[in-house]
């Protein structure tokens, strides 16, 4: 008989995630076959930008989250750049490259150590450590140990790391140097000094603890490799560019469809939105959203998540005065999916797939960094930004946890519209109008629960994906009549299709 | 299998001399032995965006508690915090509900709390009988029996950015939605020094003198600008121009109150005004203003 589990808060993880999972009995294995994934937390950032300053975006959606600030205010200055058909400065190009790989480099550490370790290690004997499920702990009593003491020495990394794009950036989180024009901090030479030391400190970490640890992990729990595939389709908007107009970047931008083939083109164009399953009104389905206008309906039968679903390749069908929509496919985004893009990673599509090509990239991003420093020279970091009167624009980049995008409407100097959409919108969407779960809830499917009272399993696959539900869940707001969600208005779409070619 | 404090040590010791770990970290670890618990601490996450519990993680001095470990340690029983408990789903909610049941706690919150919807815009988690708590009830329940409530960043203590027009949300701070007093370690993020400088004054019974809107006075007795080594320089006509003053391109330092440019940020590493780039005022009520870059721009005009 079906036992339903709720877990909530699902911790060690940026934000607030509800996950409820129906497990039963599949070939005499206990095994998850219905999972949910619900965000409870919105604040509505797109009504609190309206209006507002241009400038002021940067800093204003670093605060939708304290642990991808990074990405949102580079991901903000590229779009009011792009709005007045500006390139910032080389040497601006390449600080925010460090201070946003900095971030990656802390952010990957923090997630391996402090938020996914102690679903497979049992910590020190006291809290917040304690208590800990119990289930399912396979490493010996000296192993643990020295995974534990490495928690500790991990702490002291991703601090460093913080450090190290802090010289840079201001201060971490919300680094105030990301401005549109360029950015604010000059490369002073005793700076770029003090960053590649903290960088060799930090490439040794990666070398002989981080990696090697999670080798280790991938040794205990093999099985791992074979349990979270989900959907198997994988999306990434590319990152870290590596000249002035970004055709060139570290990490390109592309798709994996099914698990297999060569990368895909992204076209933005090609996104839209189900809110079947979300807590908005029907008469929105499925619209691409930058035509998308939602209204809240709270409560609202057979809805279970403030997440709408975000959907890749969708299509429409006149049949007479009765369109038809099938919402496209759903996209897992992160780590994983960047490096497959790449090339770099195609082992397989797990939880420990997850974890070894967030290890792998991490090495990548701060090898890539050493040489970045050296590129710094003596030209300008800012030029003067003059906010256009009346313009669009938008800006694709990558958060540690995957793919980022916003969008802007300028109309009298102002902010007239505002959107974001954020990697664990698409990670942890709910179902679509198809009824076709979310990548999350896709994943969970078919993982076993061995024990109904301490669902460890269930945590590992949901921290994986490191959810970051602080960007996921900021998209909705309430006010009534008003959009609610959406990608926004991008215009200038034969830029958008011709960047997406850009490799 | 669980490691014993006494094990954790001297695992801690073995690892660290192969990896070459210095002094400060086994010192740490050895307090623990002798100090093995400390005042109860809940911390809550509402209307926030993590960065403030990210932003204690990057604490660092040559005082005693020396790094966020060694407070987890060493100086509270920090026994619910979202982001770093072992505990999940209704092992985490037992906690909670454990917590609330008693008194004598430390209650931290990070973020402001949302009433819209009769508080749905935000849960805290599902109790065991399946009902969800919102964060609203869950702040409401835990600041009744609290010893003290620490509001961790500008967010908890006056609504910050969730909260600014036209506040969505309905979010209110933790005094308005409690009714009681609350210590206001202001900032977006706050500063790691001002929570563990609370907290030690909170564990040593120490008076704090706070100013009239719950700012402790130690921390935020004077403007960002008083303090400020550019002060008397030159004014900067952009961005990128290093060792000048930024008042004319809109820095709120005069008007802040902060040590900023004492503590710095990162481990001295840098702090806003020395990366030549505005205070954008972060540790004030009235957070985010209605403009954060320019001395000129009105939302309203």
């Amino acid at each position: 008989m079906p036992s339903t589990i709720k877990i909530d808060p699902v911790t060690r993880l940026e934000g607030h995630l509800k996950i409820e999972v129906t497990v039963d009995g599949v070939a005499g294995a206990q095994k998850v076959v219905d999972a949910k994934a619900t965000g409870t937390l919105f604040r509505g950032f797109e009504a609190i930008l309206k209006n507002r300053n241009p400038l002021d975006a940067p800093d204003i959606t670093q605060r939708i989250c304290g642990v991808c600030p990074v990405s949102h205010g580079l991901a903000a200055s590229m779009t009011l750049e792009n709005a007045a058909g500006v390139t910032a400065p080389d040497n601006a190009r390449i600080m925010r490259n460090l201070v946003l790989g900095s971030n990656f480099v802390q952010s990957h550490i923090l997630h391996f150590y402090h938020l996914a370790v102690q679903d497979f290690v049992s910590g020190p004997d006291m809290p917040p450590w304690q208590p800990n499920w119990a289930a399912d702990k396979r490493f010996d009593a000296a192993t643990s140990g020295v995974l534990v003491s490495h928690y500790v020495q991990a702490l002291e990394m991703r601090r460093k790391a913080h450090e190290m794009g802090a010289l840079f950036g201001g201060r971490l989180p919300h680094p105030p140097a990301f401005v549109p024009g360029g950015f604010t901090t000059t490369p002073r030479p005793e700076r770029i000094t003090k960053f590649r030391a903290y960088l060799a400190e930090l490439i040794a970490f990666i070398n002989n603890v981080y990696l090697p640890d999670v080798g280790a992990l991938a040794n205990a729990y093999a099985d791992y490799y074979s349990i979270g595939r989900g959907h198997g389709n994988l999306l990434a908007y590319g990152v870290f560019d590596l000249d002035g107009a970004g055709q060139s970047k570290l990490l390109r931008r592309g798709r994996i469809l099914g698990g297999t083939g060569s990368a895909l083109a992204v076209d933005p164009k090609a996104i839209t939105e189900s809110v079947t399953y979300s807590w908005y009104s029907d008469t929105t389905n499925n619209l691409s959203p930058s035509s998308g206008v939602t209204q809240p309906v709270y409560p609202k039968g057979g809805a279970y998540s403030w997440l709408k679903a975000p959907r890749y390749g969708g299509a429409s069908r006149r049949k007479g005065k009765r369109v038809t929509v099938t919402p496209g496919a759903p996209y897992e985004t992160g780590p994983l999916a960047r490096m497959w893009v790449n090339g770099e990673y195609t082992r397989g599509i797990s939880v420990m797939d997850r974890h070894a090509s967030r290890a792998q990239e991490t090495l990548k991003v701060a090898q890539a960094m050493d040489v970045w420093a050296t590129q710094l020279g003596s030209g300008p970091v800012y030029q003067q930004y003059v906010t256009p009167t009346s313009a669009s624009g938008f800006g694709l980049t990558e958060a540690p946890r995957g793919a980022l995008g916003h969008w802007v409407d300028i109309s009298n100097g102002k902010i007239g519209n505002y959107q974001v959409l954020t990697p664990t919108c698409w990670n942890a969407s709910p179902r679509d109008s198809a009824g076709v779960p979310g990548p999350i809830e896709q994943a969970l499917v078919g993982t076993p629960v061995a024990n109904l009272d301490e669902p460890v399993e269930v945590l590992r696959v949901v921290h994986s994906f490191d959810p970051c539900l602080s960007c996921a869940v900021h998209v909705m707001r309430p006010a009534e009549g008003s959009k609610i969600f959406a990608l926004g208005h991008y215009h200038g779409e034969d830029e958008v299709h011709e960047h997406t070619h850009s490799h | 299998m669980t490691i014993s404090r006494r094990q954790f040590l001297e695992l801690f010791r073995n690892s660290a001399a192969a990896l070459g770990v210095g002094a400060v970290n086994l010192s740490v670890l050895e307090k623990a032995l002798a100090q093995p618990g400390g005042p109860t601490v809940i911390w809550l996450q509402g209307s926030a965006c993590t960065g403030c519990s990210v932003s204690l993680l990057n604490r660092i001095s040559s005082t005693s508690p020396s790094t966020t470990a060694d407070v987890l340690i060493n100086i509270i029983n920090l026994r619910y915090h979202p982001n770093l408990m072992a505990a999940a789903g209704k092992s985490a909610a037992a906690i909670a509900e454990e917590i609330a049941g008693g008194s004598g706690h430390i209650l931290a919150v990070e973020g402001g709390v949302p009433t819209a919807f009769g508080g749905a815009a935000c849960w805290a988690w599902t109790r065991a009988d399946g009902t969800d708590v919102t964060f609203q009830q869950a702040v409401t329940m835990l600041a009744a029996n609290a010893a003290q409530i620490l509001c961790i960043g500008t967010c908890a203590a006056w609504g910050g950015i969730p909260a600014a027009l036209p506040n969505p949300t309905g979010v209110r701070s933790v005094r308005e939605v409690t009714g009681r007093p609350t210590l206001n370690i202001a900032g977006c993020p706050t500063h790691p020094d001002w929570i563990v400088w609370a907290i030690g004054q909170l564990v040593s019974g120490a008076p704090i003198s706070v100013d009239s809107y719950g700012r402790p006075a130690a921390l935020f007795g004077k403007t960002v600008h008083e303090l400020c080594p550019r002060r008397e320089r030159e004014e900067a006509s952009t961005y990128g121009q290093d060792y000048l003053c930024l008042e004319e391109l809109g820095c709120k330092g005069p008007s802040t109150k902060g040590n900023c440019p004492i503590t710095l940020w990162n481990g001295r590493a840098n702090w806003c005004c020395d990366s030549n780039t505005l205070c954008i005022g972060c540790t004030d009520p009235a957070f985010p203003f209605t403009n954060l870059r320019s001395k000129t721009y009105a939302i309203d005009d």
